[in-house]
């Protein structure tokens, strides 16, 4: 009871207050799970070569580090830790932008079809062996993918000009439904069954392996795609009134909607092109948030940036070290812990967690 | 009124037709009642075969049990599908290849199959029981891969299918090669073979067996970004083991084929890698990129560069062929032990 009263009491400050309490609290645990991160692996390091060694990492001077825990942590665990909080902050900022606009808590980054078309073309990259050829594709492939499944979908919705939100959901299930059969259909025609394993894999989602050119690819969209997100929060409140009162305010619906839609597919498909699908983390971040903080987009948008990155990174340092020295799937791990989460959350707040 | 002479005659008529009816209609003895000096006197290697379910029935039918339950063969099969890849290889051993009515699309691929050379004008079956039914087989030996569904579809027409577990130890191996002669009834030829790939594995570790201390070998492939290792219980790790190798993967407790990061490789420190991966899979791409590696610089396998592609088929098969493998990897490790090849293939049957 107590508890429930302190977060009503939260959710009635001021944004600005919010931020200001919420903002640095995310960003030291994010923070801090990335160091701790950087300390977890199969290779041993002490707390302070990883600090020095990280330190060194961005360009900056300090004791010298073992030449193999430097390069393990410059090369192996810098780059993973990053990719795994751009994906996290993709996937939660999109998560939240599609419930926002849906108006709907259950939408997430998938319901444009846009991991769904990631998913095909990194699928086909692997089918037709062009990952043998140059790493590159299965990224490359998965971003077309994406990018097409949307103007697919967007297409589908907008005949006519106008921008109907209910069309734009059916004829999201339809693409996701086509494109599922798709990838089946790929699966039961693979030649042999050698890629097989890969395809399966990769649909669990994961971050092994990741490098500085997994982080080159994905953090310049992701962080394009976020700040436009970020800055559309006001929009996305005011559209939560209705078109009518919306416009009434000054937002172009159709516009904000469609930049909306973009920038969600942009950060979704440039985290999937990285990571594979990476289950729950746009469903549950938003959820989590929203209880504790409000429906508030201006205070739920950032923190949802930061929420999501915070939960891939615990997820994927769990996926490193619970059986190290072999690794878990980072998807399976956030689909174990977010589903049970889920439903945990809409038990205890049937009421709350509708409210958008 | 029909005459007494007439109807005497009919009766003698409907006995006689009665009889050879009767004689007509008995059934052939059952193969139990076959004398026993027809049949093959019983093998005693077949005595501790696991799935055979009577090692002194040398006659037909005979009862194999396969995971799948027991299953009886009711003849000698003249017409054999063996539809699973390491399957394949050993029937080829076992039966003239005319009997080997079709195989699956793997076993002729020279990437995965080591006889798939042999296989060429072989028809091709898929999972779908009726493209197995089309080829009019007579017993049906494959994998617990196999869908259990496929297997009750075939076994509703009426053809014996036997599903078999194919194992990594050498000592399994041998009796999947005397459980398959079992059930072609080719169990002399089995025997046979079974000796010769004994003697070639008994020849290796005579060598192998005698190594102390053993290098740390890692089996590591990368699909994808992915980084495969082979570790405890897996095909490769039975090969480095036989190879005089210690699989370091199955040291650092990593079970099966798993997936790891390069921390993995760096912490399980081989001083020999081997990279398992047909070269059209990126293997050399692999294996330059490891050697480039500067987090790995200091990895023994690297710092030595001994870092080798093998014959992924050799070392990923389910059959003898994986002692070809061991062969072949030894050479690797104890060259001065082994400075000739090793034969290229096994024998066949006539």
């Amino acid at each position: 009871m107590g508890g429930q009263h302190t977060l009503r009491s939260f959710r009635r400050l001021g944004v600005g207050t919010r931020l200001a309490i919420g903002l640095p609290i995310l960003s030291v645990l994010v923070l801090a799970t990335g160091l701790v991160s950087l300390r977890l692996g199969p290779v041993p390091i002490k707390t302070l070569e990883v600090v020095w060694a990280a330190l060194s990492a961005m360009g900056l001077d300090g004791p010298s580090v073992d030449r193999t825990a430097q390069l393990v942590i410059e090369q192996i665990r810098l780059p993973r830790i990053i990719v795994g909080a751009a994906v996290g902050m993709a996937l939660g900022l999109s998560g939240t932008a599609m419930q926002g606009l849906f108006r709907n808590p259950m939408a997430d980054p998938g319901i444009i079809g846009v991991s769904a078309g990631g998913a095909v073309g990194a699928v086909t990259a692997i089918a037709i062996g062009l990952v043998d050829l140059f790493w590159l594709a299965l990224p490359v492939l998965a971003f077309a993918g994406s990018a097409l499944a949307l103007l697919l979908v967007y297409g589908i919705a907008a005949v006519g000009g106008r921008l109907s939100m209910a069309t734009l959901l059916l004829a999201g299930v339809a693409v996701n439904a086509f494109l599922g059969a798709v990838i089946s259909a790929i699966i039961y025609l693979l030649p042999s069954e050698g890629p097989l394993r890969e395809i399966l894999y990769w649909l669990a989602g994961g971050l092994d392996s990741r490098s500085w050119d997994h982080v080159r690819i994905a953090l310049p969209p992701i962080a394009v795609g976020a700040v436009a997100l970020v800055l559309s929060a006001r929009n996305l409140n005011l559209l939560a009134l209705g078109d009518d009162e919306a416009s009434s305010l000054g937002v172009r619906t159709g516009a904000t909607r469609t930049a909306l839609l973009a920038a969600s597919a942009l950060v979704t498909g440039s985290a999937v092109a990285v990571s594979g699908s990476i289950a729950f983390v746009g469903l549950v971040t938003p959820h989590v948030l929203r209880l504790v903080l409000g429906p508030d987009h201006r205070v739920l948008m950032p923190m949802s940036a930061l929420g999501g990155a915070l939960f891939v990174m615990l997820a994927d340092m769990a996926a490193r070290t619970v059986i190290q020295p072999a690794e878990f799937r980072v998807g399976v791990l956030t689909a174990f812990v977010g589903a049970p989460f889920f439903v945990f959350l809409l038990i205890k707040n049937k009421r709350q967690v509708y409210t958008l | 009124m029909i005459p007494e002479k007439l109807r005497a005659l009919g009766l003698v008529v409907t006995l006689g037709l009665s009889l050879i009816l009767t004689a007509c209609t008995v059934p052939l003895p059952p193969t139990e009642d076959i004398p026993s000096d027809d049949r093959a006197a019983p093998r005693p290697e077949l005595r501790d075969v696991p799935g055979i379910v009577d090692p002194d029935n040398t006659g037909w039918p005979r009862g194999v049990e396969g995971l799948n339950g027991v299953v009886d063969i009711p003849g000698q099969p003249a017409r054999i599908i063996t539809a699973s890849i390491g399957h394949d290889e050993m029937a080829v051993a076992l039966v003239p290849l005319e009997r080997l009515v079709a195989v699956g699309a793997v076993s002729k691929d020279p990437t995965y199959s080591n006889v798939a050379g042999l296989l060429t004008d072989k028809p091709e079956i898929s999972r779908d029981p009726e493209t197995i039914i089309a080829q009019d087989p007579d017993v049906i030996v494959t994998s617990p891969y196999f869908p259990g569904e496929g297997v009750d579809a075939l076994e509703r027409v009426g053809i014996p299918v036997v599903q078999t577990a194919l194992r990594h130890d050498p000592e399994a191996r041998l009796d999947t090669i005397l459980l398959m002669g079992y059930i072609f009834g080719e169990e002399e030829r089995a025997a046979e073979f079974t000796a010769e790939v004994q003697q070639r594995y008994d020849d290796l570790v005579a060598i192998t067996g005698t190594k102390d201390p053993r290098p740390a070998v890692l089996a590591l492939t990368r699909y994808s970004d992915q980084i495969w290792v082979a570790g405890e219980g897996s095909t490769e790790g039975s090969v480095i083991e036989a190879a005089g190798g210690e699989n370091a993967a199955a040291a650092a407790g990593i079970s099966g084929n798993q997936t790891i990061s390069l921390e993995g490789v760096i912490v399980m420190a081989p001083e020999t890698i081997i990279i398992a991966q047909p070269v059209a899979f990126g293997a050399e791409e692999f294996r330059q990129d490891l050697l480039d590696d500067a987090a790995l610089a200091e990895v023994p396998a690297v710092k030595a560069d001994r870092i080798h592609i093998v014959d992924s088929k050799l070392f990923t098969t389910l059959s003898y062929w994986n002692i070809r493998g061991a062969e072949e990897l030894a050479r690797i490790l104890w060259p001065a032990d082994f400075p000739n090849p090793p034969p290229e293939g096994f024998s066949r049957a006539e």
